[in-house]
């Protein structure tokens, strides 16, 4: 009868401890199947993640429209007091900008902020029951993503007013988005393990969040930091994702082209260029990695120092 | 006992070493960041070895359960018991040796540890069938049998912060006890719920043992250990103290409780050298049991208030049941001769198991001047009642004449 069970199974006889564990090839094996098995379990966490932040909520799933818009209208203010200083105006697209550059932004903090406490949080399960721990953090992931995709819907049904463009260029997106997920998976995973062996790292994690929307082009762009402002803002390994969803939509821009442009001082200024792209995407997928590979190797240590 | 096919299920706990570490781990990043960094690359220092502060809470255990057999593990607070279970369920990982479970590994331990108070039990069930490792098609399958073995299908759709603490046990034991696991580990839950409960519980987990299945216990109701198990192991300070049959292995665990008071420095002209039951150490409730001591008299050295008592604990409840001495004076006549003993005993008790402590008693002192060796006894149901004591009810029936004597057709 067996039907190959989730979890439980788990791994094969526990290495001797100690000695020089298996290759990292072994190690990613390990991590695939584990993953593969507690698909269920995964969905059945995200599940109750969502019923937990809609029941009891006066909101309801208004929540999921409401936190992106608030980011966007901040956005707007922003960009109001820019064009007065500059003597422009807030046009139709340079809202569009904001908005889709507001909701990945929404999901990649939400996801930190929720996925940061989810080790930490779930002590009791952490320590009484086994199952591979990465679906904590990366359960709440998903549950981010549920609600991201509410705001994404709500976008969507707007964006023909607020300058989207239909475009051969919109087949970035997807890919975009999957680089979204990636890198945020990456970074939840490492923060919610470093979260478990140090607590104060949800307090570093707040500041970072708060303060890292103004190293982040959510409410500008690139350009309007000047020629070199423009390059070294895009080391931020988040700022190319943001700045592709917008030149992909709103813009109408192939990713693999580079642009230059014209700044407000009369020098020319690289907008984008698609090595921009492949610095976030090594991130993403290295990170995802290097991370994934940590938290695999420490998760034996959690029930005993959390 | 046929052999068992080398890939079925079964466990294999070989010479596991466990250290864990007194205080705090790491005080600052400066102390972790080479510790991890050491973790990472599998280099320097052996995790098997004792580091300042650190203590092998498990020492060299070693067992072997496959298809058939059901291991008891005893022990006080502390011994390691937990420790091992936590290895068995891969929560902890051994610094030494290597500890093998194949098969699914049902675990009827923290029942309701997945719980969200937020949720309504219906969505817990599932909630926690995954957490298990239970696949979604079968929670599903097996979700009208959960509700049903629970008893709180009334309030299926109500949060669970809303149910009572011993609602929210059953409803968690009811999950775990349909796991249909390969391998079965269970630790303390025998003390879920009410009586009724109780009962249903303990049945559903004699059936899983008796299906065949590779069965793991922990309790301190040593009785549920000695009705479940196969063969039991008696952990001290880590180390596996007693290995043997449930019977042997329980009497040792009661001896090493015995706090100790064995000898007293007063004189006793009579030494105890065995006790023992004699014919079957399990009677039915209400049965007689004959005891034999055997020992040496010693004319020099006796006061002559010595007397042969016996004390008889009930073993789950911790409790002295009954304690007697020989009423009869013994005649101290020459030096080294030998007696023998013999004591019966009505055993009007419930069904449980219970040690038997045999000892010297001091008349005039009333005090123990030393104990002998330990039997135990396992009383069987036999009449079904509730309570301690069995009384022998004997119900006569007299019907008035002019009342419907018939019983009535429901």
């Amino acid at each position: 009868m067996t039907e190959i069970n989730a979890a439980t199974i788990g791994r094969p006889a526990a290495r001797p401890a100690g000695a020089a564990t298996g290759g990292v090839l072994a190690d990613y094996r390990d991590i695939v199947r584990d993953f593969w098995r507690s698909r269920e379990l995964l969905i059945e966490l995200a599940r109750r993640d969502i019923r937990i932040r809609y029941k009891q909520a006066i909101m309801g799933f208004g929540w999921a429209i409401f936190m992106p818009l608030l980011i966007v209208m901040s956005g707007c203010l922003v960009r109001f007091a820019m064009m007065q200083m500059s003597g422009g105006s807030l046009n139709r697209a340079a809202i569009g900008s904001i908005a889709v550059k507001s909701l990945p932004w929404a999901f990649f903090v939400g996801s930190i902020n929720f996925a940061t406490a989810s080790l930490t949080g779930n002590i009791n399960l952490v320590t009484k029951i086994y199952f591979p721990r990465e679906v904590l953090p990366l359960s709440s992931t998903l549950a981010q993503s549920f609600d991201t995709a509410i705001g994404a819907l709500a976008l969507a049904v707007m964006m023909p007013f607020i300058g989207g463009t239909l475009s051969p260029a919109l087949v970035w997106v997807p890919v975009l988005i999957l680089l979204l997920f990636l890198f945020t998976s990456g970074t939840t995973l490492f923060l919610s393990c470093a979260n478990l062996f140090f607590r104060d790292v949800k307090y570093i994690v707040q500041v970072l969040v708060t303060f890292g929307i103004f190293f982040t082009p959510v409410f500008f762009e690139p350009v309007a930091l000047g020629h070199i402002g423009a390059k070294l803002i895009m080391l931020n390994p988040i700022a190319p994702i943001l700045e592709g969803f917008r030149l992909s939509i709103i813009q109408g821009h192939n990713l693999l082209e580079p642009l230059m442009i014209v700044g407000p001082r009369g020098s020319a200024i690289l907008e984008w260029s698609p090595w921009f792209l492949a610095y976030s995407a090594a991130w993403a997928v290295l990170g995802f990695l290097g991370a994934s590979l940590l938290f695999h190797r420490a998760e034996y240590a959690f029930a005993e120092y959390v | 006992m046929s052999e068992p096919i080398a890939a079925g299920p079964g466990i294999e706990f070989e010479h596991v070493w466990k250290k864990f570490h007194r205080g705090e781990h790491h005080d600052s990043l400066r102390d972790l960041l080479p510790a991890l960094a050491r973790r990472m690359t599998g280099r320097g220092q052996s995790a098997a070895e004792l580091a300042d502060d650190d203590f092998w809470a498990v020492g060299d255990v070693s067992f072997e359960v496959r298809p058939g057999d059901a291991l008891g593990i005893i022990g006080r607070n502390g011994a390691g018991k937990s420790t091992v279970l936590k290895l068995l369920t891969k929560i902890l990982r051994p610094n030494r040796g290597s500890c093998d479970v194949r098969g699914r590994i049902g675990a009827l331990i923290e029942v309701s540890a997945g719980f969200h108070q937020d949720l309504t039990g219906k969505e817990n069930i599932f909630l926690q069938g995954a957490i298990m490792g239970m696949p979604k098609t079968l929670i599903a399958s097996k979700f009208d049998e959960i509700v049903a073995f629970s008893g709180v299908s009334a309030f299926i759709d109500t949060p669970v912060k809303r149910y009572s603490s011993g609602m929210n046990a059953r409803l968690g034991f009811s999950i775990a006890a349909h796991l249909d696991p390969d391998v079965l580990i269970i630790d303390e839950v025998l003390s879920v719920g009410d009586y009724d409960f109780q009962q249903r519980a303990f049945g559903r987990i004699s059936s899983m043992v008796a299906s065949g299945i590779p069965v793991v216990v922990v309790s301190h109701q040593l009785d549920r250990i000695a009705t479940l198990c196969t063969s039991a192991i008696m952990l001290e300070a880590g180390r596996v103290a007693y290995r043997g049959a449930p019977a042997e292995c329980i009497q040792t665990y009661m001896s090493a409780l015995g706090t100790g008071q064995s000898e007293s420095s007063d004189p006793c002209g009579m030494r105890l050298e065995s006790f023992s039951v004699v014919g079957p150490d399990t009677v039915p409730s209400g049965g007689q049991i004959r005891l034999r001591a055997t020992g040496r008299l010693d004319r020099s050295g006796a006061t002559g208030n010595e007397s042969f008592a016996v004390a008889v604990h009930n073993v789950q409840a911790g409790r002295l049941v009954f304690e007697d001495y020989d009423w009869d004076m013994l005649p101290f006549a020459g030096t080294d001769e030998e007696f023998v003993i013999e004591t019966d005993l009505e055993f009007n008790l419930a069904q449980g198991l219970y040690v038997i402590d045999s000892f010297v008693w001091d008349r005039q002192k009333e005090k123990i001047l030393l104990t002998g060796p330990s039997v135990y006894v396992n009383v069987q149901g036999g009449r079904r009642f509730r309570g301690t004591t069995q009384l022998n009810a004997q119900f006569s029936r007299t019907v008035a004449s002019g009342a419907v004597s018939e019983p009535q057709a429901r």
